[in-house]
């Protein structure tokens, strides 16, 4: 049975499509068939983290419309090629996407994938709606700062009402990641905490990412942090896409590392 | 880049990476629109494109104004299939 996975967040920036393509990559660099469709109708940026940018020739909403099939959009990764890849139209019109069409694009995108990963766009408009619509289970992206807190839940609060799944009764899988996380300063008292995120948005927990400088290179050059051996953000990914797939996995070590004075006198 | 740099060299510059996929991106979408038919032009040359090659071919076009004439710069890479 193939899965929707909705990764969405109320507040942008919080990473929503950086989550979207290192989960997606890592379902297909585990053997699944997955394709990452971007939903930021007008605002196409999905393209430029997988680094396939270059290679856009169709777009969603060429295929909704039926001005091309829908093998003539997808566009195939370059390093992981169980990996498709579906971009958003740059069109200034919101108000192209409708429900019919977007039940149809995922009904087809169900028979040829074991993954569907639809990036949402920030806020709670039409764009959010329809990529909520046909979710068998919701990511809730956040930050641990008031806004983006804020905003994940109210999105949290809006899920089921917008999701047809709720609709008919069954329950819509909902978890939190908690992005860019600086051990160091939730130490110091000066963040907030994984426990306080959690007590506040009531949702289980699916990831927990550190910040980490690799992710800014890593999508300056349009390769998805999730091949870095070393960096502690693509472990965090690894083990995202593995609860994903039902695997239990302990959560990564986020202890602030001390430094030597610290260590010495702390 | 400094001394220190260029004498030890340095890793790869992302940022330069970033500054340059982000030009061709934006002058793309920029010229649209003096050139409405830019991004049909250049979905139609990466279909073409793709057609002989497969699907892991990238276009990039840069567009320059010389005087009263538009100038299209194409970098075409053949992707390994």
């Amino acid at each position: 049975m193939a899965e929707v996975i909705t990764v969405t967040s109320g507040k942008g920036g919080v990473g929503k499509s950086t989550l979207s393509a290192n989960l997606a990559v890592g379902l297909a660099e585990a053997g699944k068939k997955v394709v990452a469709v971007d939903f930021d109708i007008g605002l196409r940026n999905l393209d430029m983290i997988l680094g396939l940018e270059n290679r856009i020739v169709y777009d969603v909403i060429d295929v909704m419309e039926g001005r091309c099939n829908l093998s003539q959009a997808l566009i195939n990764d370059k390093r992981s090629k169980s990996l498709y890849f579906l971009p958003a139209s740059q069109t200034s019109d919101k108000d192209v996407l409708n429900k019919e069409k977007v039940a149809e694009l995922v009904a087809a995108l169900k028979k040829e994938f074991d993954f569907i990963i639809l990036d949402s766009p920030a806020g709670i408009e039409s764009g959010f709606e329809h990529s909520i619509f046909l979710a068998d289970r919701a990511i809730v992206v956040s930050t641990p700062d008031v806004s983006a807190v804020r905003d994940a839940d109210r999105v949290i609060g809006i899920i089921d009402a917008k999701s047809q799944k709720a609709k008919d009764g069954e329950e819509v899988q909902k978890h939190v990641v908690i992005n860019r996380l600086r051990p160091d300063m939730v130490e110091s008292g000066s963040m907030l905490s994984v426990e306080d995120v959690l007590s506040i948005l009531a949702l289980p927990l699916i990831g927990v990412i550190p910040d980490d400088e690799k992710i800014i290179t890593s999508t300056n050059d349009g390769e998805p942090i999730f091949y870095d051996k070393n960096s502690q953000a693509a472990e965090a990914y690894r083990r995202i896409t593995k609860r994903v797939l039902g695997e239990e996995v302990s959560f990564l070590d986020l202890t602030a590392k001390k430094g030597f004075f610290k260590r010495l006198f702390g | 880049m400094t001394l220190f740099e260029r004498m030890f060299g340095k890793k790869k510059e992302s940022a330069g990476n970033a500054k340059a996929r982000l030009k061709v991106m934006l002058a793309t979408e920029r010229a649209d629109c003096h050139i409405p038919y830019l991004e049909d032009l250049k979905r139609e040359i990466l279909e073409v494109v793709q057609k002989y090659t497969g699907s892991s071919s990238d276009v990039n076009i840069k567009t320059e104004k010389n005087d009263d004439v538009d100038m299209l710069e194409l970098e075409i890479s053949l992707g390994k299939n």
